[in-house]
């Protein structure tokens, strides 16, 4: 089998081009209709919701359209304000870019439970060293003007 | 190898833009497949689930992302991927793993939201072609349509008028399907003057762009007994490769669909299928494929098949009513959900349920059939009750 190159760094891996007759094509997703009403509450009241399982009682956050395990319909009587505080299930130091290069500050992500389910988001106002599993987090959302309805409507989760 | 039979059947609206997820497609159509025989998440052992490119819904991994939405939080859940061939080609899935004496019963659900695409999904498809030997000429996929197209209407002396016919029964039928994306019916004046895409294909030879989720329950026998009095039975099911080099096959006969009609028609002991079946559910992303799937399918002679057309051998209320539904020219295209909505049609007309669609005659046999991957792939299915 032949080698053309051999790259030791990520970093030095060059773009695929397809070169011309590339078709620029993205996509376009929709938060669905679950996620349409959680992102404008989010966005309009600053709240978070889930929707409540009757027949298990689990209650998803993001609210969801159905519950996985009891495929039941999960309809607007089915919405809870789960409020703007989670507890960190787990969380990460990330280091380094996507590129490799190291990054000036290190980000904290974090898995934050609220009710039920888990967001995904970023740490802030504190420190690397001061996080731990268990913390109790909450919710800090931007300036109204800045929000779009998306998840960065929230910018980050700070310690109680 | 065990009985298998359809139970029920759940099909989402299929429209252009669709708000809900993929998951909640999915979700729709398995809840009311589900809804439609009565049972529960709990009364289903595996999940088959099937999706084309993950491009389309724009997630890697799709059947993961999609498993929950088809029923299969904690169960074995397994995918299916032939491309366009992906929604027939599951059903066949799901009837292994009931078959076999693996499950007692069996979710098959495939979706496709192909509006997550911008501007068009057809950007998705330029990588499907050879890297090396055809990508370098910009390719697209309507190319290969055209060239199969062109060479099926020269080897019979068909006309673009002849191919049309096909489009106007379709969309025809599909005018009556609550699922359907149209209501407007179409002449052959219409797919005459509608602006060409590539040559002989023009806009209205071809199936729409659509967002959409199709399910049906199968069981093994003795469960069926007990949930219905008319199941569905599965009573052959067929698939073939042709080669990947796609332009060196017969363009104007489907060798990948004659063997695997072949293979599903012996399983059910078919000797005669254009005497013995008496619904067709082909193939039909564009309207000369109809036509020529009911030549690869044995159900018209290689080169009669406009003139029995002509003749209103494939109207609804013809001797072999030719894509009930509608099909994928009058109901929609969301890829894999397109070929399980065929199931779902013979599941239906052969239970007498499917309405104003309803084909008279009571019909007792159906077969459906899709075609994919590279345009090689087919795979067939024969119920009947």
């Amino acid at each position: 089998m032949g080698i053309l190159e051999k790259i030791t760094r990520n970093v030095d891996n060059r773009y695929w081009n397809p070169g011309v007759g590339a078709f620029p094509v993205k996509n376009r997703y929709t938060a669905g209709v679950a996620g349409q009403q959680f992102f404008e509450r989010l966005k309009e009241d600053s709240k978070i919701f889930g929707t409540r399982c009757k027949t298990c009682e689990t209650t998803y956050v993001p609210a969801r359209l159905y519950c996985e395990r009891c495929f039941e319909r999960l309809e607007e009587k089915d919405w809870v304000d789960v409020g703007t505080e989670g507890v960190i299930h787990s969380f990460t130091v990330v280091h380094k870019t996507l590129e490799g290069e190291a990054k000036e500050k290190p980000d904290l992500i974090a898995a934050i439970q609220i009710a039920d389910g888990i967001l995904i988001h970023r740490l802030g106002e504190l420190d690397d060293m001061e996080a731990y599993i268990g913390m109790k987090v909450a919710a800090q959302f931007k300036a109204k003007a800045d929000r779009r309805g998306g998840i960065n409507d929230i910018d980050y989760f700070k310690p109680l | 190898m065990r009985k298998v039979a359809i139970v029920g059947a759940g099909l989402t609206k299929f429209v252009r833009r669709a708000l809900e997820t993929p998951k909640e497609l999915s979700f729709e159509a398995t809840k009311t497949a589900l809804d439609s025989c009565g049972l529960s998440l709990d009364d289903i052992d595996c999940v088959a689930h099937g999706s084309a490119p993950d491009a389309f819904d724009g997630i890697h991994q799709k059947g993961e992302y999609l498993a929950d939405g088809c029923g299969g939080w904690n169960k074995p859940t397994m995918r299916v991927y032939v491309g366009g061939a992906t929604g027939v080609h599951a059903v066949v899935h799901g009837w292994h793993h009931v078959a076999s004496g693996m499950f007692d019963t069996c979710l098959v659900v495939c979706e496709e939201k192909m509006s997550n695409a911008m501007p068009h999904a057809q950007g998705f498809f330029l990588t499907i072609f050879d890297a090396i030997t055809e990508r370098a000429l910009h390719p697209n996929l309507l190319w290969i349509f055209a060239l199969e197209m062109n060479r099926y209407m020269q080897r019979y002396g068909y006309t673009k008028e002849d191919m049309a016919l096909a489009a106007v029964n379709n969309k025809k039928n599909g005018l009556m399907h609550p699922s359907s994306q149209f209501k407007d019916e179409i002449t052959v004046e219409d797919v005459l003057n509608s602006e060409t895409m590539a040559y002989p294909v023009s806009r209205l030879d071809v199936s729409p762009v659509s967002d959409g989720a199709a399910a049906v329950v199968l069981a093994a026998e003795p469960v069926a007994r007990r949930l219905t009095d008319k199941p569905v039975w599965i009573e052959g099911v067929g698939w073939t490769l042709d080669t990947a080099y796609w332009a060196t096959r017969d363009l104007y006969y489907p060798r990948y669909l004659d063997k695997a009609a072949r293979m599903a028609y012996e399983m059910a002991g078919i000797r005669e299928p254009d005497k013995q079946i008496n619904i067709a559910e082909p193939y039909d992303p564009f309207d000369y494929k109809a036509l020529h799937h009911m030549e690869g399918l044995q159900l018209s002679p290689r080169g009669k098949t406009v003139e029995l057309l002509r003749d209103g051998h494939f109207a609804r209320d013809g001797n072999l009513p030719m894509c009930p539904s509608g099909g994928l020219l009058g109901v929609g295209n969301p890829i894999a959900a397109a070929g399980t909505m065929k199931i779902c049609e013979l599941f239906w007309q052969l239970r007498g349920e499917a309405g104003e669609r309803q084909v008279p005659g009571d019909p007792r046999l159906g077969v459906a059939q899709a075609w994919g991957d590279l345009m090689q792939v087919s795979s067939v299915v024969v119920t009947g009750i």
